[in-house]
């Protein structure tokens, strides 16, 4: 587990990070405040008239009013002035160019002083501005024309004055455009540079970079979402995502560049991206939902891909912006219909299944109404000083897909916890069914053991214990044993007894501690008789598979060699040693006594003795040998160092 | 009997259950010229009863008595007759039953089947200070100190139990237990080592002590619980 800060610290981290953007936001705010109302001057009241001129011209860095005709007409700023017939200054009336002049008065008004600045919201004409105080040109703007985004940028004219100059009596704008378009002003401001900033600065924020900064940001999570889509290919809902971004951000250039609007790629691409906006948009929605809406995607996918062939440049069959065509409002409210039928189908469909795609549809409803504002601000329909909202459509569609990932993120996160628990649960059943599983096999193998332990001890009691007993029994019946014969019997069999109690003893795979042990326990026997036995064992290595049952053939072998010589020879000696062969181990017990003639004794039934170490010591793939002669016998017993299998 | 003229003749207390054993050792012991029996018990209670009169040099205790197990007896006597030999008498002499006996207190073992004779050695020897051993039991005896080793040993409990020389084994100790376990007997091992076969037989002893060291503080506990000691 990671170390996580306490909540006490949490809270504090999160109301120090809101204190400071809030604390910014004052700041800059006050910054604005702090200007007394009469640092800047309201300009409402303006005089206006057409002239026909014969073509665009630059307008001159001088001018005299005088030489103006006197038709002028009483205007309110802001406003759109109607089209109206042009005062044929000369005989011009089929040149379709005019001049739109506006004056604006500040005689008689309390001026402040030092350096002024003219600032409006906007100027919306297609040719050039021009703006003259008292005779002289100060600025001009869109030389070449209306750029992009000259809808969206401020007028913002500096003033350079001395500070003993007298102040500015009279402002004229001359406006150039075609006699079919129609020319709007905003209200005009006039005053100190820091009175005027803030009003600037906020707009040209709110219209312009804010827009674009959530524009970019919309683009770099496509980007991500992208990155996404190459690890998962599968899931085309992340390049759909990165689609809708890239043409989101194509589709919203034209709110911020400063180029020439003319009837060429960036125009076409500016008028298409919209239809693929709701086309991709459709695509997304139909991901969420799940419905297949087969009819709506043709039409919708077939009417973008018309629209844009059609709209290609070099075909042009069909017009758009800036061309003045019929058709151009046509197309807009194809986008429309388009819009508003996706976003309802959309939301219809997804009602009930899909939260997310109810989100998406809401966001493409949003965004249908923002462009509302627009196309009434292009029609002139409101006030010149409106917002192009549109602009803000980008912000909208990256909130909600901005929310669809915050959604995912966290189900993600909970997800994975939750798929981590359920692990540690399954391992932990798992690990029980494991243990119960190794109890059972260490029972069944211990069952095992004690069922071939039993096993083994039944079959040397058969053999050794209960044979001596049962011929014990059977000469004290037949009588004529002496009591001393039958207490001779009876040790036998104990010493048996104590044998196979000696190879349950844990002798550690130790061969010498056990032929030690035998030793102990006849070492009594010994005693009684005559014989000395010279004990000559060197060290042994191991042997792993020396277990209670091999133990016992090991411990019955040498004890029958050792009976057989104090039985069947006059020995006086018996040598018992030990020697490392290869691969095995050997155990010699040589005695001084007469021999015997191992063939026949073998051969007879009477050797039953021999074939039992025989059979003993095959059992532990041991091997025993005899050589006998007339100055003794040596009996050798060899054992492997290693078994393949002894179970 | 080639015995030398003892001063002070070895008593000799049993606890033993059976009839059959316990008359055959009696006559073994009362036979014997440098021998006086002092005492016969029947029961682990009987056992405890006698341990409260006058000590005897020897007490011969069975294990397996029938109203508790002579370790009882054994723990008992440690305490109230200190300087008692006491001798555990077994069937077999296996591993379970003598090395219990002997972290008890008991310094020796008799096997049931042993001849009169060799009955008579054996108490004779432990009484002078000797004690007898097996090989399996050197092997046990040798595994326990191994046990307590430093190399074995992680904690700061167990080295301080192995830097008392009491709970240690000595190179001519453990040489003693090494020949053992390879199947040399005293006599042998005294050639060896060029000791007398009764010095090969105290060094047993001494070993025996030494391992009974660690279950000491257990018996005292033990004897307090059956009101054998006063507080």
């Amino acid at each position: 587990m990671r170390h996580r800060p306490s909540s006490l610290f949490s809270y504090a981290v999160f109301v120090f990070s809101v204190a400071l953007l809030i604390a910014v936001g004052i700041w800059y705010s006050e910054e604005d405040a702090a200007q007394p109302s009469t640092a800047s001057l309201h300009l409402t009241q303006a005089d206006w008239q057409v002239v026909e001129v014969p073509g665009f011209t630059t307008p001159p860095s001088t001018l005299d009013r005088k030489n103006l005709p006197s038709a002028w007409q009483h205007i309110m700023l802001p406003g759109t002035l109607p089209k109206a017939m042009a005062q044929p200054a000369n005989a011009h009336a089929d040149s379709h160019i005019q001049v739109t002049w506006i004056k604006l008065s500040t005689q008689g008004l309390a001026m402040p002083s030092g350096a002024l600045v003219l600032y409006g919201i906007r100027v919306k004409v297609e040719g050039t501005i021009a703006v003259y105080v008292d005779g002289q040109l100060v600025r001009r703007e869109q030389q070449q024309g209306q750029l992009w985004n000259s809808l969206f940028t401020p007028l913002w004219v500096v003033l350079e004055r001395d500070a003993n100059d007298a102040p500015p009596r009279e402002i004229l704008i001359r406006l150039e455009h075609t006699d079919a378009s129609r020319v709007g002003l905003s209200s005009l401001w006039l005053g100190r540079a820091e009175a005027l900033r803030g009003r600037y600065y906020l707009r040209q924020w709110l219209q312009r970079e804010l827009p674009a900064t959530l524009s970019a940001a919309f683009l770099l999570v496509g980007v991500f979402a992208l990155f996404v889509w190459f690890k998962r290919r599968h899931e085309t809902d992340y390049l759909l995502f990165f689609n809708l971004a890239a043409v989101s951000f194509v589709g919203h250039l034209h709110y911020y560049v400063g180029l020439p609007i003319l009837n060429d790629w960036f125009a076409w691409l500016t008028a298409n991206a919209l239809f693929w906006l709701i086309m991709v948009l459709h695509l997304f929605l139909r991901q969420l939902h799940g419905r297949a809406l087969t009819w709506l995607t043709c039409v919708v996918v077939g009417v973008t891909v018309l629209i844009s062939v059609l709209t290609l440049p070099p075909l042009a069959i069909l017009p758009i912006f800036p061309s003045t065509s019929v058709l151009v409002p046509l197309v807009y409210a194809i986008v429309m219909l388009m819009a508003t039928t996706v976003c309802l189908a959309g939301g219809i469909s997804a009602w009930h299944r899909s939260k997310e795609g109810r989100l998406v549809a809401i966001c493409l409803g949003l965004s249908t109404l923002l462009g509302v504002p627009d196309w009434l601000l292009h029609n002139n329909v409101i006030s010149p000083e409106g917002w192009f909202l549109g602009a803000y459509t980008n912000a909208v569609t990256f909130g909600i897909f901005g929310v669809l990932m915050y959604r995912r993120y966290i189900n993600a996160i909970n997800e994975v916890e939750q798929v981590n628990a359920s692990l540690a649960q399954r391992l932990q059943a798992r690990e029980a069914e494991l243990e119960i599983i190794h109890q059972r096999l260490r029972e069944a193998g211990q069952r095992q053991t004690i069922s071939d332990e039993r096993q083994r001890l039944m079959q040397d009691m058969h053999d050794g214990l209960g044979s001596s007993l049962i011929s014990a029994i059977r000469s004290v019946e037949r009588g004529g044993v002496s009591e001393l014969k039958v207490s001779q019997i009876l040790k036998d069999c104990l010493d048996d007894l104590k044998l196979t109690i000696d190879s349950m003893e844990p002798v550690e795979a130790d061969l010498l501690l056990l032929l030690a042990t035998l030793r102990f326990r006849l070492e009594p026997r010994l005693e009684s008789t005559d014989i000395t036995l010279l004990w000559e064992v060197q060290e042994l290595p191991t042997l792993a598979w020396l277990e209670p049952s091999s133990a016992l053939h090991i411990l019955r072998i040498v004890q029958e060699s050792i009976a057989n010589i104090l039985r069947h020879t006059r020995a006086s000696e018996i040598k018992v040693g030990t020697a490392l062969t290869v691969a095995g181990v050997q155990v010699t017990i040589a005695d001084n006594g007469q021999g015997f003639d191992v063939d026949k004794a073998l051969g007879a039934s009477a050797g039953r003795g021999l074939h039992n170490q025989q059979r003993r010591a095959q059992a532990v793939d041991g091997i025993v040998s005899w050589q006998s002669g007339p100055t003794g016998t040596c009996f050798t017993l060899w054992l492997p160092l290693a078994r393949q299998t002894h179970l | 009997m080639p015995t030398s003229p003892e001063p002070l003749p070895i008593h000799v207390a049993i606890v033993e259950d059976a009839p059959d054993f316990r008359d055959a050792l009696s006559r073994v012991v009362q036979a014997a010229p440098d021998m006086h029996l002092t005492g016969l018990a029947g029961t682990r209670v009987q056992g405890l009863t006698m341990l409260q009169g006058p000590p005897a040099d020897v007490l011969l205790v069975d294990l397996g008595l029938p109203d508790g197990s002579g370790i009882d007896v054994i723990r008992a006597a440690v305490l109230l007759w200190p300087s008692c030999s006491i001798m555990v008498s077994t069937n077999f002499g296996d591993e379970t039953h003598v090395m219990r006996s002997i972290e008890a207190g008991a310094a020796g073992y008799l096997l049931k089947d042993s001849s009169p004779a060799r009955m008579i050695d054996e108490i004779r020897s432990l009484a002078s200070g000797g004690s007898p051993i097996s090989p399996i039991i050197a092997r046990q005896v040798l595994a326990r100190f191994r046990q307590n080793s430093p190399s074995s040993a992680g904690n700061s409990d167990a080295l301080k139990k192995v830097a008392d020389p009491a709970t240690l084994l000595s190179v001519r100790e453990k040489e003693v237990l090494d020949f053992i376990t390879r199947g040399f007997t005293a006599q042998e091992i005294a050639k060896l080592m060029q000791l007398s076969p009764f010095t090969v037989r105290t060094f047993v002893r001494r070993i025996y002590s030494k391992l009974k060291v660690t279950s000491k503080t257990e018996a005292i506990y033990e004897a307090r619980t059956l009101g054998l000691l006063g507080d």
